[in-house]
């Protein structure tokens, strides 16, 4: 029975192949575009996952998001160090400042600022120089896109690529001399500034000049401490706010989620390929069972049982759906693949394969039902009838 | 007729087998992606390690080394051009050695009129001597006459006031040489004063000015010359004034050098400022922002013990109690809710 509906499958090559192409692109789209729209989110606070050694960032307790920056008063990092439980706590700057670049243009970066003596936070890769080059006077690091693109000097040809930042070259931070003594490579951030690593008390003389210029404290917790009574006892003891890594990666999220479209506009995009795939799947589905009608007639005639057809219809349904969900994801990854140098944003978890799964198999059972219902409420003899 | 039947069966079998395994090489690529694009960021590991406290319940400060005697900023008490320096960085000196010679021709050029001046003086003395006997030799002469008729009485009376007269003189010529001493000592003590002197017995920390320098008198931003006493340091630690009432003067403390966490010494409380200042940051910057009140301890441990310099900053834990202010006074309600 099992040989006769493959054949009946693959009888039509045509409707068997639009049948497949609904899939595959109802999982394409289903995959994809949640994939872009991760690949986004997860930008917003690629900072935070990109500085991997503390478990617990302090900050004011109004921060609302990781570019959301409240400075602090410098002495509260040795508040933060005096709580027990607490292995190191060590100070970072984050701001924008403007970089004057060789040709006279302005580039807005973003500048972090490392403790002076143990360059806790820096950049995760560095593709070039060592983070230790930043003891040397006036030395920054800068990431290779923005050394690549919104860094780098004017092309010799008129309209040319850029000539990318080397080590050795010179940048003018808030009218102060920066020498770049190493390229590094760091996860894409959600508004794709370059970023410029220094040291901490260097990025206070290139910032502007404010009372408070403490960003963040990092802390370390001491072995067996239990994160969140640690940062129950930071916000209770300083009055900060203390997030773990993951909290403040999910504060981030949340704040982008709730004060952005994106999640609407990926949202609307994901429904409708769900929508217009199960639209095209089903109805060609649907179809290729009306097509077949007679020769379900003939085997129902023939005495073969409910359940056989329903079987029948089911190993259809699942053979497309597996063929079309297999072509979906595997396109989306070419994709992925093949955007993987440009500045797209692309993330593709493995819930992610669960999620178009779950579409491509709602679609199918859909699909299925119909085509189902259709077969169990036909008359054998309307073999005959013809 | 069987070729072609033979091609669109050719057709079948391709779609048959090629889509289920395009779908399965496609299931197999994202399945890669997925394991592949979702390796966790390397963790960039600190250049040196952070010094942690040895402590349970500690306060944390930043202290920054200077020497015993705390740092002398050496000033001239003459402003002027200076001659040499005596000194170098580094020189062990004893109290009272000179540090630098300011320029002194003009001194010693007044220093030769006094002089002179007072060789007048003592010069108009041996004058004022001689009148004076010439003049009380001529008055004891005619005082020694035992006949009054012999001379007349007015002889007698000039002859008198000629000797009183000059006698007078001598005496305002003595005063005069008097005069003309107290000038030279004026003068002798300005040329001391232009050479500056070490205050204390210690070492020569900084030497900011050259011959040929002028050096300002009055308080400089930039010290002359430092001086210090190194054979212990101290390290002046800023404690948060929201921490200060934590603060034990006899608990333990630990200082780690900055760079380097296995050099640490225990430190041993030196005293106490009672006065609060304001905080500056110690970054260096000739700007120092000021954010909050600190407390600042004095902490002392011998200069031995550690490779590390005067300004240096370190890292400085004490021993204090717990914080928990709010536990205390909450465990209060509920300790009384539960016996109740």
């Amino acid at each position: 029975m099992n040989h006769i509906a493959l054949k009946m499958l693959m009888g039509d090559k045509g409707k068997y192949l639009g049948i497949v192409m609904g899939l595959t692109f109802a999982s394409l789209i289903m995959t994809q575009q949640p994939a872009i729209f991760l690949g986004i989110m997860s930008r917003t606070y690629s900072f935070i996952a990109d500085v991997g050694l503390p478990d617990i960032w302090v900050m004011d307790p109004k921060v609302q998001f990781v570019d959301d920056i409240k400075p602090l008063q410098d002495t509260e990092l040795y508040r933060v160090r005096g709580i027990s439980g607490v292995q190191w706590a060590m100070p970072m700057y984050k701001g924008l400042l403007k970089a004057r670049l060789t040709d006279g243009r302005f580039q807005t970066c973003n500048v972090v600022g490392l403790d002076d003596a143990t360059l806790i936070g820096g950049p995760p890769v560095m593709l070039e120089g060592k983070i230790d080059d930043l003891r040397r006077s006036d030395s920054v690091i800068v990431d290779i896109d923005g050394a690549r693109d919104k860094l780098g000097k004017p092309s010799p040809t008129v309209g040319g690529k850029p000539t990318p930042l080397k080590i050795g070259d010179s940048l003018e931070l808030n009218d102060r001399r920066a020498i770049v003594v190493g390229i590094a490579k760091v996860s894409r951030t959600f508004q794709s500034q370059p970023v410029v690593y220094t040291t901490y008390s260097r990025a206070k003389s290139y910032a502007p000049r404010e009372r408070k210029l403490l960003s963040f404290v990092l802390v370390k917790a001491k072995k067996g401490q239990d994160l969140a009574e640690l940062t129950r006892r930071i916000h209770e003891t300083t009055g900060l706010a203390a997030y773990t890594q993951a909290e403040f990666k999910t504060l981030t999220f949340e704040y982008f989620i709730h004060n952005t479209g994106i999640p609407i506009n990926f949202g609307t995009s994901v429904l409708l390929g769900f929508i217009v795939g199960a639209a095209i799947a089903g109805q060609t589905f649907y179809n290729f069972t009306l097509g077949n009608l007679l020769q379900f007639g003939v085997l129902k005639a023939m005495g073969t049982s409910n359940w056989t057809l329903l079987r029948m219809i089911l190993l259809q349904a699942v053979l497309v759906g597996s063929i079309g969900y297999g072509l979906g994801v595997g396109l989306t990854a070419v994709f992925g693949f093949a955007m993987r140098h440009t500045i797209l944003a692309f993330k593709f978890p493995w819930q992610l394969l669960l999620f178009s799964g779950a579409g491509v198999s709602l679609i199918c059972v859909f699909a299925a039902i119909i085509s189902i219902l259709k077969v169990i409420r036909l008359e054998p003899a309307i073999v005959f009838k013809g | 007729m069987p070729c072609t039947l033979g091609l669109t069966q050719r057709i079948d079998m391709q779609i048959k087998y090629i889509l289920p395994l395009l779908a399965v090489a496609g299931f197999l690529f994202a399945a890669y992606t997925v394991i592949n694009s979702n390796q966790p960021v390397p963790v960039a590991k600190a250049v040196t390690e952070p010094a942690s406290a040895p402590f349970k319940a500690f306060i944390a400060g930043a202290g920054i080394i200077e020497a015993q005697s705390q740092n002398i900023a050496i000033g001239t008490p003459l402003p002027g051009i200076v001659k040499t320096v005596a000194v170098k960085v580094g020189d062990h000196i004893k109290s009272g050695a000179p540090l630098f010679y300011l320029d002194d021709r003009d001194t010693h050029a007044t220093l030769a009129i006094k002089l002179a001046d007072l060789a007048k003086a003592k010069a108009d003395v041996s004058v004022a001597k001689a009148t004076f006997s010439d003049a009380k030799s001529l008055s004891d002469l005619a005082e020694a006459v035992t006949d009054r008729r012999a001379i007349s009485t007015e002889e007698l009376l000039k002859r008198r006031n000629a000797m009183l007269i000059t006698k007078a003189r001598l005496e305002s010529a003595l005063a005069l040489v008097q005069q003309a001493e107290a000038g030279v000592a004026d003068t002798e003590t300005t040329l001391s004063r232009l050479i500056v002197r070490a205050p204390v017995e210690g070492e020569v920390l900084q030497v900011n000015i050259r011959p040929g320098e002028f050096a300002q008198a009055g308080f400089l931003n930039t010290p002359l010359l430092v001086l210090g006493n190194l054979d212990q340091l101290h390290v002046r630690v800023d404690i948060d004034e929201n921490d200060a009432w934590r603060f034990d003067k006899n608990s333990k403390a630990v200082a780690f050098l900055r760079g380097n966490r296995s050099f640490k010494v225990d430190l041993k409380l030196a005293y106490v400022e009672p006065y609060v200042v304001p905080k500056k940051s110690l970054t260096g910057d000739s700007n120092e922002r000021v954010d909050t009140r600190v407390l600042q301890a004095l902490y002392r441990f011998e200069r031995k013990q550690l490779p590390i310099y005067v300004g240096q900053q370190m890292d400085i834990f004490i021993e204090a109690k717990d914080y928990a202010p709010n536990q205390n006074s909450e465990n209060h309600p509920k300790a009384k809710g539960s016996s109740s």
